[in-house]
C-alpha cells in the first residue's frame, strides 16, 4: 500500500474493488486510477500499437493510457478511463488489449517488430496484392484495431434527455468557474454550474495553497453551500458539457448513476440540451509531457497529476513506499510537486530541470540536464540523468514529468474559432471570433494563478451579466497565491531511442520526423498520416508537443505551424445516452389508427405505413399464407362488402368566403364549380408542374369544404396549403385547419354497401337518385351520432366513406361488421385495398412518385387551362409536355408468371439500356378477379401500344416476362359498378 | 343518444390515470374541444363569457375556457362536454367565424403535481424544449415533444396540460409515463 495521510477522501469509508480479478480496497472519493496506485498498481494496461506495459498518465479526462473495462455482461464498458472513474463498492475492472495475462502480454511481440509498424505503414504495407485486401489484410487489421471490446449484446441499462436554459451556463467548477458561478448567481439570474467531476473544486483540491489563510477546500466547501443554497443556481457534478452547438446551445452528458453500485434500474445517464444566454468556459489546463526515449512506462506521469494523487487522493505514485521519486520539468511548477510530495512524506531524490537558472523550492537535489533513458519492463525502476554531457543511471519508483500547461480551448473552438499562440504562456490560448455570448476564464485562457483564476471568473461573470443589461457587482476574493511558474521552450529530448508523444496510438517523435520525410508536414496530414490525436483522448496531452516537434523539424515556429482545433465531443459520449433512452418500438412515435383494438382482434396484420400502423389484412383460420387472406378480401368486396379504415388519409377543413377560389389555385382542376353536397377528385401539381398529390374535395356548404389528400402526403399538403394561405395569397378570406384524427373514416365497398350503410344511418335517404355517386352529406348514424358520409370508391365498386368522431370509430366498425355480417361484410386491409386499385388503375403512391405528370397518369386534361394553379403553366413547358409515356396496364402472356414492381419495360427484340428504357412498372398484384398476375406502369406511348407485347425486365434477378399492354382498368373499365 | 360506446384514445374504456411520486397523469376523455378562426377583418369574439387570450395564452371563462394557437385562431374547450357537438355550440356564438370540430383530434393528458410547480417542472424539462421560466400560469404553447406535435398550457401552479394528436395518445402516454418513472 502507498496510500498517504490527508487528501479529500474519506479514510474512514472503505470500498471493496476488483482489478483483473484481483480485489482490492479503496475508500470513499477515490477514483479507480488513486485506488489502484493506493493499492501499489502502476501497471493498469498495454499500448494500442506495441502492446507496451502502460501505467497512469493523468488524474482526469485526457488520460490516454489508463483506459480499462468496467462491468462485466451487457453492461460492459470498455476503454473507460480509470483516471475519472468514480470508485464505488464492487466495482469491476479489467485491464484491456493483451493476449494472455496483463504482464506477459504474447503480443508484445508487436514492440520487438516496431521498425515495421513506422507511421503510415498500413498504407505502404498492404498495397499488394490487391486481392489481398478484402480477404486477409482488412480483417486482420480489424481483428487488430482497438483497444477495449463491446460486449455485442444489446444495452440494457435506461438512458434519459432533457432541457435546461439558463442565463449563464459555467463550464468547470475551479476556482475560474466557481468564482464565476458564485458572481453570477448572487446577482439572481438563473446559472448553471456544471463540471465533469463528481466534486467540485478543480486544481484547488490538488493543490496545498491557501485561501485566506485556510485551505482551498474549505473556501470550496463554502462557495458550494452558497450555492445550493441559491434557488437560481443549478449545480451539476459529474456533467461533461461535451459540445458547443448553433443559438447557445450545448450538449451536456450527466452521469447520473455510473458511480452506484447498485444502479438498481435507475437511469445511468441523461442528455441534457442546455440553451444558455451566455456562457463562461472554466474548462482549466492540461499538462503536457516531455518526450524522451522510453518515456511511456508505467511509473511516469504527469507531475501535477502526482501532486494530485498526493494532494487530493492521498495516494503515492510508487510501488513501494520507499520508492524516490524523480521530477522531470522545464517550469517551476514541476518542483511544487517535488515539494508537496516531500510535505507528504515520499521520498524525492531529485528535480532534473534542464534551465541553468532553475530556482530550488525544497529540500531536495536540483540537476540541471534532462531525462532521456529509462528501464523497468513493467513499472519503472530507474532513470537516466545527463548533466553536462554526463549520464547515470538513477534509481526511482516514479518520475513525475512536466511540460507547462495547455488551456482546455476545445469548446472555444467548435464554431472554427482558431486558438492563437501565446509566446509568454508558451501555448495556444481561445482566439477570436469565439462562440457566440462565449467568455473563457481561468486557466482555460492561460489566467492560472489561483488569483487570476478567481477573478478572471468573477470578471466573466460581470460581463456576461452586463451583456444580458444586468448590473452585478464583483464580489469579494479570497487572498490567494499569484506566482505565475516560470518556464522554457523545451520540448522534447533528442536523443535516440523512441519517445512518445501521443501514448494511447503509439506515435513517437521518430513517427514525426518520418512524416516530416514524407511531406506530410501541415498539422492536418501530420494528425492523419500518424494517427496523432485520433485516439479517444483525442490527444489531448499530445497534440502541442508534437505540433512544437514539427516546428522544429521545419524551423517554423509554432504559431507558423498551426494547430488543429477541436469538434465535440470533448470526451467520448456513449451513443446509448445520444439515443435519448427512447429504444425498439418506442425508437420513434407511432400512430393507430382509431379501430385499432377490433382489427387486432379480428387477426389483423399490421403494416407500417410512414408512422401509421395499419392493418394489412386479416388471418382467418385455415390461411396459412397472406395471398389466402388478400384474394379472399378482394373478392368478398367485389361479390359483397368490406370495411376497412381510411382514417389514415389526410382531412383538412378549409373554410371562408374565398374557400372555392383558394382551392382552384391548389388543385390543377376546376373546384370552385363544385355543387354543394358533391365530391370531387382533385390533382394537386408541384411548383415544377409535376404531380405531387390526389384525393377528394367535398363541400358540405357554400363555404366549407373537406380536403382528403393521401396518407403518405397528409402533413406535406396541409404545410404547402398553410404556406399558399399566408404568402401567397394573403388577400384571400380563407382559413385551414386539420381534422386528419378528428373522425374515424370507414370505407364500406362492395355491391352489397348501400344496404348494409342503410342499416345504421338514422333515415337517410341512399338512393341512386338522392345520394348518387360523388356526394356527400352531414347526418347521423346508430341513434344521434354525427357522422360524415361520401360516396367516392377506390376499389371501383359501389362504395362509401364514413366518418364519425375518432372514439366512435371501433364501435362503428364493429356494428358495421354486425350487421352486415349476412351481406358478407369482410374487414379487408392494405393489401386488398392494393389489389383493387391496381385492379382499377387508380394511382397510389407509386405512381404519384414525384417523377410523373398528370398527362403521364392519364389526367393530363384536368390540368385545367380556365384558371390558373400551383404548376399549372410549369406543366405545359418545353420538355415535360412532351413526355409521352402513359399509365397502362399490363397482362402476362404466360398467366402463371408474376409480373415485378419495378421491372423496366423493353420493345422486344431491342436491346436493353437506358436509352432503350420504354417506361417501368410502378405497382403490380396477383387479381383474383382477373386471374393471374397484373400490373400497371408508365410506357413510352403506352395507349398508343394496346394490344403489343413487350418485356417486363427484371435484371436484378435475371427474370424477364412477356407482358401485353391493356387498358390499365381490369374491373369495370365503364365504371358502371361504382354509379349503380 | 347513440349506442355505440366511445372508447379512450388509448382504446380502453376508462381514462388513463397514473401517479408517481408527487405527479398524477390523467387522461381528461371529456374535453371537448372546437377551434375558432377569424376571418380577414373580423374582430376576436367572446365565447359563452370568455373573450379570446393573447398570444401564448390560455383563459378560463365562465363556461370554456380558451387558448391562442395562431394568429387569429384559437382552440375553445369545453370541460365535460366531449359528448355534445362542442363545434355547433361555438359556432352559434361565433357564426361568422370559421369553427372546426376538434374534440377527438386531441388526447388531453392532465398531469398535476401535489407539491408545488416542481415536481412538474422536473417532468416537463425532460420532455420539452421550453424556457420553463416563462411558463407561467395561464400560458400557452405549441412545441416538440418525442417527435411530436403538442400543445402545453399552464392551468394553475400545479396543473399543466399536454395535448398531443390522438392517434399517437400511446406514444404520448408513454413519453409520459416513463419520463415520470425515470425522475425517481
Amino acid at each position: 500500500m502507498t496510500r498517504l495521510t490527508g487528501g479529500v477522501i474519506d479514510h474512514e469509508t472503505a470500498l471493496r474493488f476488483t482489478f483483473n480479478g484481483k480485489t482490492y480496497s479503496g475508500r470513499k472519493g477515490d477514483t479507480l486510477a488513486s485506488a489502484l496506485l493506493a493499492n501499489g498498481v502502476q501497471l493498469v494496461g498495454r499500448s494500442f500499437k506495441y502492446h507496451r506495459p502502460r501505467g497512469v498518465l493523468s488524474a482526469g479526462s485526457e488520460e490516454p493510457n489508463a483506459l480499462v473495462t468496467l462491468r462485466g455482461g451487457a453492461r460492459e464498458e470498455p476503454n473507460t478511463r480509470a483516471t475519472v472513474t468514480e470508485l464505488f463498492d464492487g466495482l469491476r475492472a479489467r485491464s484491456q488489449n493483451h493476449v494472455g495475462p496483463l504482464h506477459r502480454d504474447f503480443m508484445a511481440v508487436n514492440d520487438l517488430l516496431s521498425p515495421l509498424f513506422a507511421s503510415g505503414f498500413y498504407y505502404k504495407t498492404f498495397m499488394w496484392p490487391r486481392a489481398f485486401w478484402e480477404k486477409l489484410y482488412e480483417p486482420l487489421i480489424r481483428h487488430a484495431a482497438g483497444l477495449g471490446r463491446l460486449s455485442g449484446e444489446a444495452d440494457p441499462d435506461a438512458y434519459d434527455k432533457g432541457f435546461l436554459h439558463c442565463d449563464l451556463l459555467v463550464i468547470g467548477g475551479g476556482a475560474a468557474g466557481l468564482s464565476a458561478a458564485l458572481g453570477a448567481g448572487r446577482a439572481g439570474v438563473k446559472v448553471i454550474l456544471a463540471d465533469e467531476d463528481f466534486q467540485f473544486g478543480g486544481r484547488l483540491l490538488a493543490e496545498t495553497h491557501q485561501l485566506d489563510g485556510m485551505p482551498a477546500t474549505s473556501w470550496v466547501t463554502a462557495v458550494m453551500a452558497e450555492l445550493a443554497g441559491l434557488e437560481n443556481v443549478r449545480v451539476m457534478p459529474r456533467t461533461t458539457v461535451f459540445g458547443t452547438y448553433d443559438h447557445g446551445i450545448y450538449g451536456a452528458v450527466e452521469r447520473v448513476s455510473d458511480h452506484l453500485s447498485a444502479a438498481d434500474g435507475a437511469v445511468r445517464q441523461t442528455l441534457w440540451r442546455i440553451t444558455a444566454k451566455r456562457s463562461i468556459l472554466a474548462a482549466g489546463a492540461t499538462e503536457r509531457h516531455i518526450p524522451f526515449p522510453n518515456n511511456d512506462r508505467p511509473g511516469i506521469m504527469l507531475a501535477g497529476a502526482m501532486r494530485a494523487y498526493a494532494n487530493r487522493w492521498a495516494a503515492s505514485p510508487t510501488r513501494h513506499p520507499s520508492d524516490p521519486v524523480i521530477i522531470f520539468t522545464n517550469n517551476d511548477d514541476g518542483h511544487r510537486t517535488a515539494t508537496d510530495l516531500l510535505a507528504k512524506g515520499v521520498p524525492v531524490s531529485a528535480v532534473v530541470d534542464p534551465r541553468s537558472d532553475a530556482p530550488t523550492f525544497g529540500d531536495y537535489e536540483l540537476i540541471t540536464g534532462v531525462v532521456d533513458d529509462t528501464k523497468g519492463r513493467l513499472g519503472l525502476t530507474s532513470v537516466r540523468v545527463t548533466q553536462n554531457g554526463q549520464s547515470r543511471w538513477m534509481p526511482c519508483g516514479a518520475l513525475g514529468v512536466s511540460g507547462g500547461w495547455n488551456p482546455n480551448v476545445h469548446l472555444s473552438s467548435h464554431h472554427r474559432s482558431k486558438p492563437v499562440w501565446d509566446d509568454a504562456l508558451l501555448a495556444f490560448v481561445p482566439g477570436k471570433d469565439l462562440p457566440n455570448g462565449m467568455i473563457v476564464a481561468g486557466a482555460a485562457v492561460g489566467q492560472g494563478t489561483t488569483v487570476k483564476a478567481l477573478r478572471s471568473g468573477v470578471e466573466a461573470a460581470v460581463s456576461s451579466l452586463a451583456a444580458l443589461g444586468i448590473a452585478a457587482e464583483p464580489i469579494d476574493l479570497p487572498d490567494a497565491d499569484d506566482t505565475a511558474a516560470a518556464q522554457t521552450a523545451f520540448w522534447h529530448v533528442s536523443r535516440k531511442g523512441r519517445a512518445w508523444v501521443d501514448f494511447q496510438n503509439d506515435v513517437t517523435v521518430k513517427d514525426i520526423v518520418l512524416a516530416h520525410q514524407e511531406n506530410m508536414r501541415p498539422v492536418e496530414h501530420l494528425k492523419r498520416w500518424t494517427t496523432l490525436g485520433m485516439a479517444t483522448d483525442q490527444g489531448k496531452t499530445s497534440n502541442i508537443s508534437a505540433l512544437a516537434v514539427m516546428a522544429e523539424l521545419t524551423g517554423k515556429s509554432l504559431p507558423e505551424t498551426g494547430t488543429t482545433i477541436f469538434r465535440p465531443p470533448y470526451t467520448g459520449v456513449t451513443l446509448s445516452v445520444l439515443g435519448g433512452g427512447d429504444t425498439g418500438k418506442h425508437f420513434r412515435p407511432t400512430r393507430y389508427t382509431p379501430t385499432h383494438q377490433w382489427s387486432a382482434s379480428q387477426g389483423a396484420t399490421f403494416v407500417e405505413v410512414g408512422a401509421w400502423l395499419r392493418a394489412q389484412y386479416f388471418v382467418q383460420p385455415g390461411e396459412t399464407h397472406w395471398r389466402q387472406s388478400v384474394d379472399r378480401e378482394v373478392l368478398a368486396v367485389r361479390s359483397g362488402v368490406g370495411l376497412c379504415d381510411v382514417t389514415t388519409l389526410g382531412k383538412i377543413d378549409v373554410q371562408g368566403p374565398d374557400a372555392a377560389e383558394f382551392l382552384n389555385r391548389i388543385y390543377c382542376n376546376m373546384m370552385g364549380t363544385l355543387a354543394v353536397g358533391r365530391v370531387r377528385y382533385g390533382v394537386m401539381l408541384r411548383e415544377d408542374g409535376h404531380a405531387y398529390d390526389d384525393g377528394t374535395c367535398a363541400r358540405l356548404s357554400e363555404n366549407h369544404f373537406v380536403v382528403t389528400t393521401t396518407t403518405a402526403n397528409a402533413a406535406i399538403v396541409y404545410r404547402n396549403m398553410e404556406f399558399a394561405r399566408q404568402c401567397l395569397w394573403p388577400e384571400l378570406n380563407v382559413s385551414l385547419i386539420s381534422t386528419t384524427d378528428a373522425w374515424a373514416q370507414i370505407a364500406v365497398a362492395g355491391p352489397n354497401s348501400r344496404t348494409l350503410l342503410s342499416r345504421v344511418v338514422d333515415g337517410f335517404d341512399l338512393s341512386n337518385e338522392v345520394f348518387p355517386f360523388m356526394a356527400c352529406a352531414e347526418l347521423t348514424v346508430c341513434g344521434g351520432l354525427r357522422a360524415r358520409l361520401f360516396r367516392i370508391s377506390f376499389s371501383g365498386e359501389l362504395a362509401y366513406e364514413i366518418a364519425v368522431p375518432a372514439r366512435y370509430g371501433n364501435a362503428l366498425l364493429e356494428r358495421l361488421a354486425q350487421v352486415g355480417a349476412d351481406l358478407g361484410a369482410t374487414p379487408y386491409g392494405t393489401e386488398a385495398l392494393g389489389v383493387m386499385r391496381i385492379e382499377k388503375g387508380h394511382a397510389a403512391g407509386s405512381e404519384l412518385n414525384g417523377q410523373t405528370t398528370a398527362q403521364m397518369l392519364s389526367l393530363g386534361r384536368m390540368v385545367s387551362e380556365k384558371k390558373d394553379s400551383i404548376g399549372a403553366v410549369m406543366s405545359r413547358r418545353e420538355g415535360l409536355a412532351q413526355d409521352k409515356r402513359r399509365l397502362v396496364g399490363f397482362s402476362p402472356i404466360d398467366k402463371s408468371e408474376a409480373i415485378v414492381a419495378g421491372s423496366h419495360l423493353f420493345t422486344q427484340g431491342e436491346t436493353r439500356n437506358t436509352t432503350t428504357d420504354q417506361g417501368w412498372i410502378t405497382s403490380a398484384a396477383y387479381s383474383p378477379h382477373v386471374g393471374s398476375s397484373i400490373a400497371i406502369g408508365f410506357l413510352e406511348e403506352g395507349d398508343a401500344r394496346m394490344g403489343e407485347v413487350v418485356i417486363a425486365a427484371n435484371p436484378l434477378e435475371g427474370r424477364e416476362v412477356r407482358v401485353e399492354v391493356v387498358s390499365p382498368h381490369f374491373v369495370d373499365p365503364e365504371g358502371g359498378r361504382l354509379r349503380d | 343518444m347513440t349506442d355505440l360506446m366511445a372508447i379512450t384514445a388509448l382504446g380502453a374504456v376508462a381514462p388513463y390515470e397514473f401517479q408517481i411520486g408527487g405527479l398524477v397523469i390523467r387522461e381528461n376523455t371529456e374535453l371537448a374541444l372546437a377551434s375558432l378562426s377569424l376571418g380577414r377583418g373580423q374582430g376576436a369574439p367572446t365565447i359563452l363569457g370568455t373573450s379570446m387570450p393573447d398570444v401564448g395564452q390560455w383563459l378560463a371563462g365562465p363556461e370554456v375556457s380558451a387558448f391562442w394557437t395562431a394568429p387569429n385562431q384559437w382552440f375553445i374547450e369545453g370541460e365535460g362536454r366531449a359528448h355534445e357537438d362542442f363545434a355547433a355550440i361555438v359556432k352559434a356564438a361565433a357564426p361568422d367565424c370559421a369553427v372546426t370540430e376538434q374534440t377527438d383530434g386531441w388526447v388531453a393528458f392532465d398531469v398535476y403535481s401535489n407539491d408545488g410547480f416542481k415536481p412538474l417542472e422536473g417532468l416537463l424539462e425532460k420532455l420539452v424544449n421550453i424556457d420553463l421560466n416563462g411558463f407561467g400560469v395561464g400560458t400557452a404553447l405549441r412545441t416538440g415533444l418525442h417527435h411530436m406535435s403538442v400543445y402545453l398550457i399552464r392551468r394553475s401552479d400545479t396543473h399543466v396540460t399536454i395535448m398531443g394528436m390522438r392517434t399517437f395518445a400511446a406514444a404520448l402516454c408513454h413519453a409520459l409515463e416513463s419520463t415520470a418513472v425515470r425522475l425517481r
